[in-house]
């Protein structure tokens, strides 16, 4: 069993706090992403429970046992690292083997298991080779398997998808899919790419300066974001932002639309005030069916084939995207009808957290 | 409009094939001027008898002859010998002061700069201090030496132990030329490769072999190249120190050469040459070596 826990973890370099008190619980066998702009402390959070960093305040249990102040090989947990670190000067088998060779294994039990790991990794014909004479994607699954040899019960991976070009980084997002599949250890991956979060995590933890902004499952996050931070990292094309008036209306929430349209959402408001509607490209319809339709000009329209992403400005200038079907015929600088579907509109307070998430399926 | 048809001129049609030829051109020129030219002088005036001012006589093969029966010759050469031994412990003791100082403390450039020192210092001020240092009466050596045994060592006028005094004096600027090196190889370490190693349980001298040496391979070349023509070549703390004394037993190769050639032991033009060219055969025996090995390693890039 190796559910990894945090409680009140905090990290200071000198004066400045990187990590300002973080509690979380990873369950066993679970895949679980950090995800956050550069300098949320994503990767120090990693590092943290990987021992490379100390950890300045608080606790971190892997397993139930208190691992706090112990070093990073007698955590259980292995590393796969962004630059994929390899020993340049050791073979792949070397490099799979180098880490049991360290801890004391003998020959033929290291051989059997460097074999192994090879193997479902499908690097059984690279093993004499150097590093430098793999391509991208092999040392990645290099990388891989000299965690894989090790047994460890957590596995932690920093970012290592980044140096791979696009089409590769598909394929292995997909093998490190599978292998969480069949080894069933926990997982904790970090990333800046909200897609590798959204199809590979069981839980995100959306980061933002240090603290923890949101914790869920990827549908969670996408259709019950907290804050506006969340609602504006998860998704792609991002959430459209739209500055509203609203007040409590009939045992429901009216709102003013740029250039004035009402549109009446269910759900309840203490007070009135200036708010942010939020609505994804994909609700907002070019067919102007909806709760309230505005009327728009298009600036730019990204024809992606099966669909159509356009931009299009409000009455107060303001841009929003909306998703299309690939045949709308509309073209930049032609109006074009948006539909806003109530259902689907999320509302935010003036300090940027939820007082409402749209909700389809209801 | 005009065309392209005309046939370029000369210049035009291989400034390519030509312009790598004129870059080379000045080093290649001093090369031969000041390197190659004098190395195939020196042999040809090995093969004379020769004063440096009258006729010179061709005598052919004689003062290799002589060579090989001048029991000073082999006091040389065995000191040189062991001058290569010992000097290149200077790369252990650089890298081990490297790792000491390749630390974030306070102060630690401070202290950086004072280990680099000897390196900065000129070998005839390193020769006097170390002088002084085993001088009898008031020399710190020789007064440890005496509080220790009881009786005193006079290193630099002891045949047993005068070269091993200079060999001494010259491992102190050598180590902080070697721990020039290492830093610079320590400031270019992998990070990433030094945690991975960390998470596969290499700690200490184990993490030292397999993970950081491997990295300084570069660094450990050079200082070996420095080294081992360093003590080849000594020839300044020999001559500052002892003249080749007491009784020629602290000669070298360079030094007995440039005693019979050029000092009041005579002007033998012709037979300092002759030990020149062994000296230079020797030397091309590790030149060679370390040449191969750089073309091995540009082949692998």
């Amino acid at each position: 069993m190796a559910e990894v826990s945090l409680s009140n973890v905090k990290k200071d370099f000198g004066a400045i706090s990187i990590i300002k008190g973080i509690d979380l619980e990873i369950k066993d066998g679970e895949f679980c992403v950090f995800v956050g702009p550069s300098g949320c402390g994503k990767s120090t959070l990693l590092r943290m429970i990987a021992g490379l960093e100390d950890i300045t305040q608080g606790a971190l249990r892997i397993g139930g046992r208190d691992m706090t102040k112990i070093g990073p090989s007698d955590r259980g947990v292995a590393m796969v690292f962004q630059s994929y670190a390899l020993y340049p000067h050791m073979t792949v088998a070397e490099n799979i083997g180098f880490g049991l060779r360290m801890t004391g294994h003998d020959k033929a039990e290291i051989a059997k298991r460097t074999t192994a790991a090879a193997k479902m990794l499908q690097l059984e014909p690279l093993l004499d080779r150097k590093p430098g004479q793999l391509s991208g994607g092999q040392r990645q699954r290099v990388a891989i398997g000299r965690a894989i040899v090790r047994n460890p019960e957590v596995f932690l991976f920093d970012e290592p998808l980044s140096n791979l070009d696009a089409s590769l980084r598909v394929q292995m997002r997909g093998e490190i899919s599978r292998l969480h599949q069949d080894l069933g250890a926990t997982m904790i991956y970090v990333t800046h790419d909200q897609v590798e979060a959204m199809t590979m995590a069981d839980k995100i933890v959306v980061l933002s300066a240090g603290r923890i902004e949101q914790v869920g499952s990827p549908l969670e996050l996408y259709h019950r974001p907290k804050n506006l931070f969340v609602a504006g990292f998860i998704g792609s094309p991002k959430m459209n932002f739209i500055p509203v008036e609203a007040r409590p209306h009939n045992g429901g929430i009216e709102v003013t639309l740029p250039g004035g349209t009402l549109l009446q959402l269910a759900g309840t408001l203490a007070a009135a005030g200036k708010m942010t509607l939020g609505l994804r490209p994909e609700h907002a319809t070019a067919t102007g069916a909806g709760d309230a339709v505005l009327p728009t000009k298009v600036q730019l329209a990204e024809h992606l084939g099966s669909e159509t992403l356009f931009f299009v400005s409000l009455a107060d200038g303001s841009e929003i995207a909306v998703k299309a079907d690939g045949l709308a015929p509309q073209r930049p600088g032609g109006a074009m009808q948006i539909g806003f579907p109530a259902r689907a509109c999320h509302l935010f307070d003036a300090a940027g957290n939820a007082v409402l998430n749209g909700d389809l399926t209801r | 409009m005009p065309t392209n048809s005309q046939p370029a001129g000369f210049w035009k049609r291989n400034q390519m094939k030509i312009a790598p030829y004129v870059f080379l051109a000045p080093g290649a020129l001093m090369f031969l001027i000041y390197v190659l030219i004098p190395i195939v002088q020196s042999i040809w005036i090995s093969f004379q008898d020769w004063d440096g001012l009258g006729p010179k006589t061709w005598v052919g093969l004689a003062n290799y002859v002589e060579l090989l029966d001048d029991d000073t010759f082999y006091v040389a050469l065995k000191n040189n010998l062991l001058w290569l031994g010992l000097y290149l412990l200077a790369i252990p003791m650089g890298l081990a002061a490297a790792l000491f100082l390749n630390q974030n403390v306070w102060g630690i450039r401070l202290y950086k700069s004072l280990f680099f020192f000897p390196f900065v210092i000129s070998q005839v001020v390193v020769g006097l201090m170390f002088t002084w240092f085993y001088a009898p009466d008031f020399g710190l050596f020789s007064q440890a030496i005496k509080w220790l045994t009881g009786s005193e060592v006079a290193i630099l006028a002891d045949e047993r132990y005068v070269t091993y005094g200079i060999i001494a004096a010259g491992l102190w600027p050598q180590t902080a030329y070697c721990m020039i090196l290492y830093l610079t190889g320590l400031n270019n370490l992998n990070a990433e490769q030094i945690e991975a190693a960390r998470m596969d349980n290499a700690r200490g001298w184990r993490l030292l072999r397999h993970v950081i040496l491997p990295q300084l391979a570069p660094a450990t070349f050079i200082a070996m190249v420095v080294t081992v023509i360093g003590a080849l070549r000594s020839f300044d703390l020999v001559s500052i120190m002892t003249a080749g004394g007491p009784y020629g037993s602290s000669q070298v190769l360079s030094y007995f050469m440039y005693e019979q050639a050029l000092s009041e032991y005579g002007y033998r033009m012709g037979y300092g040459a002759a030990i020149a060219v062994v000296l230079f055969l020797i030397m091309m025996v590790f030149i060679t070596l370390f040449i191969v090995r750089m073309i091995a390693q540009e082949r692998n890039r």
